[in-house]
């Protein structure tokens, strides 16, 4: 696909307190963007715990801009850190509209922890330390 | 539709209060109207009015051509005007008020019809219990008043509607005792990307950050793009300046976040300054000066953020043009002195360097923070000429201590700016004598952020004669990943945000861990900043960071006292463990 993109961000979420305001806050999350993404052929996955959201989001270059300027007025959403965004030769998530992974703590240890794991090799950071971390969540998600 | 557009003679209101007809007016509709099913006056079908009749049934009975022509393809004879209007579309409560005039000598209305056209309708009485309707098609003339209020770009208000707003807002607010805020909001560092990437760029940028604005505001606020990169907001509300305040800080968060543009990644930042009526004066202009005030105060507290006017803030603002003038004197006046904090490297707990940072000892005023008069040194325009002497002094002090200590000095996004950086770090090299191998120049973010493929240039070339680069204050603004990629750097300073208590807040931990190994994967240092207590230093040390500056290693001293602390051995880490 020509023009694909690729957006990484993370941020601090400001939903309120609470395991079920947080669930149904995630429902609705993942609800519209997977409408939306299937209609604007966008694909990615979601990370979240109580502390923050991760994202990654594959695409049109328009595609990715629009989806990104509505997470940027969603309160929802506080301190978005834009931590990629470049042309991408292929999709990794081809087949999620927007995968949710990693729920838990343990998988944001198992986050923290990835640059030191995975032994980064610099000329392919375009990826990012948590791209990386999703993928391989999603694919454990896949297998499971 | 916003009264305030209303040309006169359509202002269904004012045409009410008139009350009588006018003379022409009698002329036609008088006598020959008397009976309903009567001779008709022979201008009436030629028109350009429409003109409708109805019976003492309120059954239209009679259309003129004009008529005909604005409802095409109905047939209203027969009809009510309220089943005219509403089949086309006219909102329930204008075509409703139509419908039931009755008692009053005249009702005007305006009715919107669903392929927005824009009728004014005027209903008179007639002497035989039938009424008799003069429409007057203003679709173009609202459209085009509506158009010059308008900023063509963002469809936001422009100067002129946000003044008549606000005049009517003042109004409202003199009668009611209700509150009104004015916010006027600068962008910051939007002439940059305008320059860099170019107007049609700027342009998209504008309507995006409108549709931040407006997003944030409720229907009864007005939002206006003022100027270039300038807006304003007029927001009634009854707790003021609580609810400006409130919209004030979401403004400043809302806009300032990252955008991306055709490809691009755009930082820019909001500036508010607010003001509220009536406790700061009930007059526009007076008003719209003190919003400018409070903008110029949030400016000088380093943009980025919003400040209410005060009374007071003049003499503030006042206070601050005086500080400016002592700051340019301050380097011919010799009171600015260079102090260094040291760098300890962690595995081996020994000074690996120092930052040299600036002190300004005012005879009258005492010591000046940097926190205070940096930013007013960049926003007067001084800045180049002050980080040049810090870094002369700095290579030449650097030039007394022993053997490979290098000495790391602050650059200003400022001073990427001029083109001149590369100039004066080898005059300043050469004149000192200092090999380019000991001097370290910390950048932050914010010099990154501008025209970046001139900036990687000066980089590249000052790495290229040995010095060093560093990344300060690594965390507290965009942190990009892609400069670490994009940009040459040596080392990264993770900042004493993420470093306080980090022995108790794992969530820090885990971000100095994640930073520390992406650095260690891109061949980069990195130093722990702050680091106050013996517990801090082991976490940043165990979290993998390669050294460490702060309190507990070092406080800033002056030049000598830095040799005597390389030569007395007593440094590092190590040493204050075993105290």
């Amino acid at each position: 696909m020509a023009d694909l993109y690729r957006l990484v961000y993370y941020s601090r979420n400001r939903v309120a307190d609470g395991p079920e305001a947080l669930d149904t806050a995630i429902s609705s999350i993942l609800e519209a963007s997977r409408r939306n993404n299937a209609r604007d052929n966008v694909t990615g996955a979601l990370m979240f715990n109580s502390g923050c959201f991760a994202q990654v989001l594959e695409g049109r270059r328009e595609a990715i801009e629009d989806v990104f300027e509505r997470i940027q007025q969603d309160e929802r959403h506080g301190d978005v850190s834009l931590l990629a965004f470049e042309p991408a030769s292929r999709r990794a998530f081809a087949n999620w509209s927007m995968g949710f992974v990693g729920a838990s703590v343990h998988e944001t240890m198992r986050y923290s922890g990835t640059a030191e794991a995975s032994g980064f090799d610099p000329s392919r950071m375009t990826g990012d330390a948590l791209f990386e971390t999703l993928v391989r969540l999603a694919i454990e998600e896949e297998k499971a | 539709m916003r009264h305030g557009l209303t040309p006169p003679r359509h202002d269904p209101d004012r045409a009410a209060a008139n009350g009588s007809p006018t003379g022409s007016d009698q002329a036609l509709f008088g006598d020959p109207l008397r009976s309903a099913s009567g001779p008709r006056p022979t201008a009436l079908p030629e028109m350009a009015t429409a003109v409708i009749i109805l019976n003492e049934d309120r059954e239209i009975e009679y259309v003129n051509a004009s008529a005909e022509a604005l409802f095409a393809g109905v047939d209203p004879i027969g009809c009510t005007m309220e089943a005219l209007l509403t089949s086309c579309g006219a909102r329930g409560v204008e075509a409703a008020r139509l419908s039931s005039a009755a008692d009053e000598p005249i009702t005007c209305t305006r009715v919107h019809l669903a392929d927005s056209r824009v009728l004014d309708c005027e209903v008179r009485p007639l002497s035989n219990g039938g009424f008799v309707l003069s429409l007057d098609d203003v679709t173009d003339h609202v459209r085009s008043a509506e158009l010059a209020n308008r900023d063509p770009l963002t469809g936001l208000a422009n100067r002129t509607l946000f003044h008549h707003q606000l005049l009517d807002r003042l109004e409202v607010v003199k009668r009611n005792s209700g509150r009104v805020a004015i916010l006027l909001i600068d962008l910051d560092r939007f002439k940059a990307i305008n320059d860099t990437l170019g107007h049609p760029l700027g342009d998209a940028l504008l309507r995006k950050v409108s549709a931040r604005l407006t997003g944030a505001l409720r229907d009864e606020d007005v939002a206006a793009r003022l100027g270039g990169d300038e807006f304003g907001v007029i927001q009634s509300a009854a707790e003021q300046p609580d609810a400006a305040e409130l919209l004030a800080a979401r403004l400043v968060d809302l806009i300032g976040r990252t955008y991306v543009l055709e490809g691009h990644t755009i930082h820019i930042g909001a500036t508010i300054g607010v003001t509220v009526a009536p406790r700061d004066g009930l007059d526009a202009d007076v008003l719209l000066k003190n919003a400018d005030l409070a903008l110029y105060q949030a400016k000088a507290a380093g943009k980025g953020t919003f400040r209410v006017y005060e009374t007071g803030m003049t003499e503030r603002i006042q206070a601050r043009r005086l500080l400016e003038i002592d700051l340019r004197r301050a380097l011919a006046l010799k009171q600015f002195d260079v102090v260094y904090q040291p760098q300890v490297d962690i595995a081996t707990g020994a000074i690996s360097g120092f930052e040299a940072l600036i002190r300004w000892q005012h005879p009258v005023r005492g010591p000046v923070s940097p926190g205070e008069f940096i930013p007013a040194a960049e926003e007067i325009g001084i800045i180049s000429a002050v980080s040049e002497w810090v870094l002369r002094t700095a290579c030449r002090e650097a030039m007394s201590w022993p053997g490979d200590i290098s000495v790391a000095v602050n650059l200003s996004p400022v001073q990427f700016r001029n083109g001149r950086l590369l100039e004066v770090v080898t005059s300043a090299l050469s004149a000192t004598g200092l090999p380019a191998s000991r001097l370290e120049l910390e950048i932050t973010e914010g010099a990154l952020l501008e025209n970046s493929d001139a900036v990687l240039a000066v980089l590249r070339s000052l790495r290229a004669l040995g010095i060093r680069i560093s990344m300060d204050d690594f965390g507290t603004g965009y942190s990009s990943l892609s400069y670490l990629q994009k940009f040459p750097l040596d080392k990264i300073k993770i900042d004493r945000s993420f470093i306080r208590n980090i022995d108790h807040e794992p969530d820090r931990l885990h971000l100095v861990r994640a930073i520390a190994a992406l650095a260690k994967g891109l061949g980069m240092k990195t130093t722990a900043e702050g680091v106050e207590t013996l517990a801090e230093l082991q976490c940043v040390r165990s979290e993998g960071c390669t050294e460490v500056q702060g309190y507990f290693t070092g406080r800033p001293v002056p030049a000598r006292e830095a040799a005597a602390l390389l030569s007395s051995g007593v440094q590092g880490s190590s040493s204050r463990e075993n105290d």
